[in-house]
């Protein structure tokens, strides 16, 4: 058994981000005890990634001190903080597809180990003593998600790290390589090696931690070892915290059957049937990755699928591309405005006017009086503040540039408005803005589907809640009688 | 972060500082050139000179008009001298057995369809970056261009060995009133009026601008990207046929590599005119600008004496620098 | 079942082994066609325009794989050899040629600067770069091919060893051998790789990706300049009209041969077998007398066909939902 140390691995002090609009880390204080397995858990938007990227030097802290064994490190390069000992697994792998196995483990070392032979040599090595058979000619492509770990474990191994940050880990994972992600993370341990297990599957960190950290809107809410916990606090930790009034009235009017949705499958979904009523909205909650931008980019036609159906009004629709959604009423606000929602180099008037400006042509020529009016129109009752309607949106904040995509949706009067993380990146104040508009829309007979990582909007602005994880619907609840943990708990399955 | 944010505005403004010089540095140095030209070699001034001008403005203005929308929707057409190249020769070839009128009206229509095939074949390949398009349409003006050759069997004819009619040519060349008003002259101004109006004033040519400003988002509001692509490249084999017979017009040979280094001479109007390679703005009116810079430049170099070499070294570095800038503006778009 | 798995496996390595297989298939058709393609002259004249294009190709290949484009290596081809003519007049012919070779890795060193350190698109600036340097050469012999003063340079590619093989044969099997442990044995080789592979994650691993992309550039002018001065002793004439076509059939050829235009596959074996079908494409062609402009529709159609099916499966493996 490995001994645990009383100097810790890594310390973190009262570390600090802000990104424009959001307040990503405040004042965290992390410590990680030598030898230990530390987990962390929270939603998304916590701050654990973004902690994690500036531990390893992606990120630069805004304030605060890193201690990485005994040393206080300031600002630092990915390969500096591999070299001395960090190294992170990152759910996405950081692998070269066309590469193979063991080149991939000794990426950039090429002449330190003295060519090919020695690189497959010591891969071979480093595979076998954590258990893994894999050929290091393997081309990295040919891979299972369990063999890419092992592979960034064995790159971990390679470089004497101390400290082992893994992202999420067993997404993806069968319960047999689960198993043995298990005893791999024992191997490790017994060399000394400390591990932080970032993960939101409640049970493996209660299996494989000594210490937890919870995360919330970028505060450490509390570090206590995995014996004092109960898996009811954490979830309260994770999610509980005051409501303030934030939020208007929950609309409710909530009618019949709008939208259903039958029998999608993708590679990633399973199952995915549901109902939208008319006056709705429908929230869908779930991890990143879990699939709702999926479900949502396949019912608007943005991504080919094929082999689902969909009724509108019970009506059969066919929609192959977004011109087919919008002509069937369907309206999508994208998660990343500024790269699928606004075109930067227009104007806002363009902007606003894009998806209906076929509809005012005369013979296939534009109505410039009749877009001015349009986007004025919309410019004053959303307020977007903007000197005038020519100037372009990438000189706008982020709030204003979202209601200008709002605007151009709510021109074309959908009945069935996609919003997918409406309010990132936006103030407060432009927030409940945006919430009230999201009202109005209901109350005047159309839906809403909205997905948003912030549990509590979700909450209190929809009328009914889908859980999404990995791919498959997990629950439906009315949020107003569900409890937050109940909903959390099919949320991470 | 605060530094971060310092950065990108120091970079934003030197973008603006670079491309301010771009833009008026081109019209500030051509407008120079007259001048010492004009001192040097007061010939420039001459009735004649500037008739050669106006004269001069004829094919690679066309060729650029077309390329221009090709530039706006995020793509460049490299196929141009392929496409040159065989509608010469079809027009030509069919004089004999159709009629100068329908000869010319089959040379534009192989315009268009080659316009078509080359939009077909980026669509078919996914359409998002620029790097297909300017493989495939480098390649299809090899293509083109093997057609004309197989076709004209490799000899160059002359208008004048036809027995038929070739009066229309005749008048596409030198007719019009006057000198100044040549015919190819007012049917540049003409095709100019056209798509100026469809530019700036048509539903379908908006969505070029929106097609070549952020693809993604213009294709997730419901725009029909495909369509727009389509469009321009087919109005770029459109202007491309219409050039080409301004060009048989005028010199009367059919050569079956007379298309040669218009594309580059196409591309090079068109960002000197101040249209941005990577796309989502510009102008027709601007790459007229354009035009009529380089045939200053080129009247004004030859006329001082420089070597035609010199000249195409000039326009490759002129070439060189402008798209440097360009990207440098643009950060690396997606 | 059994059958249709087989099938597949089967497909599937005739698909990678195209090449090799349209080489071979091409090798025995004209056994039976009688045309004076096996004869040792013909085969001596494929090898040797094989080789310029080959030794191209080797440059071309190292910047594909890194993830870049150089298209102005037709320009540089013509510029090393007009640059080692006319020097030739003033500095022993070594050194003459020599500078030749150095004028190719200058104009590469160029190309670098702008596509790795502006972060200029590629295709586009290495166009202008090859008009540029196409002007150069247009400039330096007036436009008329130049001869060298000096009767031994034709002897050096054209000359035998053996008695037998060409020199430029041993230039470009000794080239060929260099860039292949380049690639595969070297640091720097892999690491391309690795820059084609994922970029992100090449820089990630603390690999210099702006040194070395910024090289690959600098190496691809540099055998453009070596094929230049190799294709002017062939023919003992420098001209500025060399090098047309050339980007584009190196590039096919290249990616047909399996260096796909994504970066980080592909190798010298693969470039070499793809140059060597198209020279053999063009060789049997005319052995078989068909007429020149058919040839060049054939291969104009042939390059269209495989860049549109490489960026096709490209796009298929993107949209895979």
């Amino acid at each position: 058994m490995a001994e645990t140390n009383s100097t810790p691995i890594i310390s973190l002090k009262n570390i600090s981000k802000t990104f424009p609009g959001v307040r990503a880390l405040d004042d965290v204080t992390i410590k990680v005890m030598r030898g230990n397995v530390h987990g962390i858990v929270g939603e998304n938007g916590a701050g654990k990634s973004t902690l994690m990227k500036i531990l390893s030097g992606v990120y630069t802290k805004d304030s605060g001190t890193v201690e990485f064994d005994g040393e206080i490190v300031e600002q630092t390069t990915p390969i500096q903080s591999i070299n001395r000992g960090l190294s992170i697994i990152y759910q996405e792998f950081n692998l070269v597809n066309s590469m193979s196995v063991g080149e991939n483990i000794f990426l950039g070392r090429f002449k330190e180990m003295h060519g090919m032979k020695g690189i497959h040599a010591k891969a071979r090595e480093l595979l076998d003593s954590i258990g893994c058979k894999i050929n290091t000619y393997t081309m990295v492509a040919d891979l299972s998600v369990s063999q890419k770990q092992m592979v960034e474990i064995a790159k971990a191994l390679s470089y004497n790290s101390k400290l082992i940050i893994m992202d999420e880990p067993s997404s993806s994972l069968t319960s047999d390589e689960l198993k043995k992600l298990y005893e791999i993370i024992g191997y490790l341990k017994n060399k000394g090696i400390s591990i932080i297990y970032i993960s939101h599957k409640l049970n493996e960190i209660f299996d494989l931690c000594d210490m937890v950290t919870v995360m919330r809107d970028g505060h450490v809410i509390d570090t206590k070892p995995i014996t004092e916990m109960t898996h009811e606090e954490m979830i309260t930790k994770m999610v509980g915290r005051s409501i303030e009034k934030e939020y208007p009235e929950r609309p409710r009017c909530v009618g019949e059957t709008l939208l259903e949705v039958r029998n999608l499958n993708t590679r990633k979904l399973h199952d995915i049937n549901f109902k939208v009523n008319r006056g709705e909205i429908l929230g869908f909650v779930g991890l990143v990755g879990a699939g709702r931008t999926e479900i949502i980019r396949a019912i608007y036609g943005a991504d080919k699928v094929k082999g689902h159906e969909l009724f509108i009004e019970g009506q059969h629709k066919k929609i192959k591309n977004p011109i087919d959604a919008i002509s069937a009423g369907i309206a999508l606000i994208p998660e990343d405005r500024k790269l699928q929602g606004l075109i930067l180099s227009q104007s806002v008037k363009t902007n606003i006017v894009m998806a209906i400006q076929k509809k005012h042509t005369k013979f296939g020529f534009l109505n410039k009086s009749s877009e001015k009016a349009i986007a004025e129109k919309q410019v004053a009752s959303l307020l977007i503040k903007t000197p005038s309607i020519k100037t372009r949106v990438v000189s706008l904040s982020g709030g204003n540039q979202q209601k200008c995509v709002v605007g151009r949706w709510l021109e074309t009067q959908s009945k069935i408005l996609i919003m997918d993380e409406p309010t990132r990146g936006i103030d407060v104040g432009a927030k409940y803005e945006i919430y009230m508009l999201m009202k109005e829309i209901v109350e005047k007979g159309a839906s809403i589907i909205l997905i948003s990582s912030e549990l509590p909007e979700v909450l209190n602005m929809s009328n009914r809640v889908l859980a999404i994880c990995e791919g498959r619907i997990s629950g439906e609840f009315n949020p107003e009688t569900t409890s937050v943990n109940a909903i959390m708990e099919k949320v991470l399955g | 972060m605060m530094q971060m944010i310092e950065k990108t505005k120091l970079q934003k403004n030197a973008g603006r500082v670079l491309s301010f010089i771009k833009n008026y540095l081109v019209l500030v140095s051509i407008v120079s050139l007259v001048m010492i030209t004009i001192i040097v070699e007061p010939k420039f001034l001459t009735q004649p000179n500037l008739i050669n001008i106006i004269r001069q403005f004829g094919p690679l203005a066309f060729f650029s008009l077309g390329m221009t929308f090709v530039i706006i929707c995020g793509f460049i057409d490299l196929s141009i001298p392929g496409i040159i190249s065989l509608v010469v020769i079809v027009t030509y070839s069919l004089i004999e057995p159709l009629g100068q009128y329908a000869a010319i009206a089959a040379g534009i229509l192989v315009g268009i369809i080659a316009g078509y095939i080359n939009s077909r074949l980026i669509i078919s390949c996914g359409a998002l970056t620029n790097a297909e398009a300017l493989f495939i349409t480098f390649g299809m003006s090899t293509v083109y261009g093997a057609i004309a050759l197989i076709i004209a069997a490799g000899k160059t004819g002359h208008l004048s060995w036809i027995e038929k009619d070739t009066s229309a040519f005749s008048f596409i060349a030198q007719g019009g009133f006057g000198d100044f008003l040549s015919f190819s002259f007012l049917l540049f101004i003409l095709c100019l009026v056209i798509l100026y109006i469809f530019q700036s004033k048509t539903f379908l040519g908006n969505t070029i601008f929106l097609t070549g400003g952020n693809k993604t988002a213009a294709r997730l509001s419901g725009i029909n990207t495909f369509k727009s692509i389509q469009t321009v490249f087919i109005i770029s084999g459109l202007m491309s046929a219409i050039g080409a017979v301004v060009l048989l017009s005028r010199i009367t040979t059919a050569s079956p590599v007379v298309g040669r280094n218009y594309d580059t001479n196409a591309i090079l109007a068109v960002v000197v005119g101040g249209t941005r390679l990577t796309g989502g703005q510009g102008s027709v009116l601007r790459t007229v600008l354009g035009v009529l810079l380089i045939t200053l430049m080129s009247n004004c170099l030859d006329l001082l004496g420089v070597s035609p070499f010199m000249q195409t070294m000039l326009r490759g570095l002129i070439l060189v620098i402008v798209i440097w800038i360009d990207y440098r503006n643009q950060g690396g778009k997606q | 079942m059994n059958i249709q798995n087989n099938l597949k496996i089967a497909s599937r390595l005739i698909i990678k082994q195209k090449t090799i297989i349209a080489v071979v298939i091409i090798l025995v058709v004209m056994i039976f066609t009688g045309s004076g393609f096996y004869t040792t002259f013909n085969i001596m004249e494929l090898l040797k325009s094989a080789a310029v294009l080959e030794i191209l190709a080797f440059g071309v290949t190292l910047t594909i794989i890194c993830g870049g484009t150089d298209l102005s290596i037709g320009s540089s081809m013509c510029l090393s050899g007009i640059v080692a003519i006319i020097l030739m007049d003033i500095i022993p012919m070594w050194l003459a040629i020599l500078a030749g070779i150095a004028s190719g890795a200058a104009v590469g060193f160029i190309n670098g600067f702008f596509v790795v350190h502006q972060k200029t698109e590629p295709f586009i600036i290495t166009l202008g770069t090859g008009i540029l340097i196409k002007g150069l050469c247009q400039q330096l012999t007036d436009a008329k091919p130049i001869s060298p003063s000096n009767t031994s340079f034709v002897t050096i590619s054209n000359g035998l060893v053996f008695g037998v093989v060409p020199n430029i044969i041993i230039v470009t099997i000794v080239l060929m051998v260099i860039f292949y442990c380049i690639l595969r044995f070297t640091s720097f080789g892999r690491n391309c790789y690795a820059i084609g592979g994922d970029y992100g994650v090449a820089k990630y691993s603390g690999i210099d990706v702006i040194r070395i992309k910024w090289l690959t550039f600098v190496f691809s002018g540099l055998t453009a300049a070596i094929g230049g001065i190799m294709l002017s002793l062939l023919l003992n004439t420098g001209s500025s009209i060399y090098g047309d076509n050339t980007p584009l059939l190196v590039f096919c050829s290249a990616v047909v041969g399996g260096t796909s235009f994504a970066g980080g596959i592909g190798g010298i074996p693969q470039t070499a077998i793809g140059i060597l079908l198209f020279s053999l494409l063009d060789n049997s062609m005319n052995s078989l007398l068909i007429s020149p402009y058919v040839q060049m529709l054939t291969k104009g159609i042939v390059i269209v066909l495989i860049i549109w099916f490489d960026c096709y499966a490209r796009k298929r493996k993107r949209e895979a939902v």
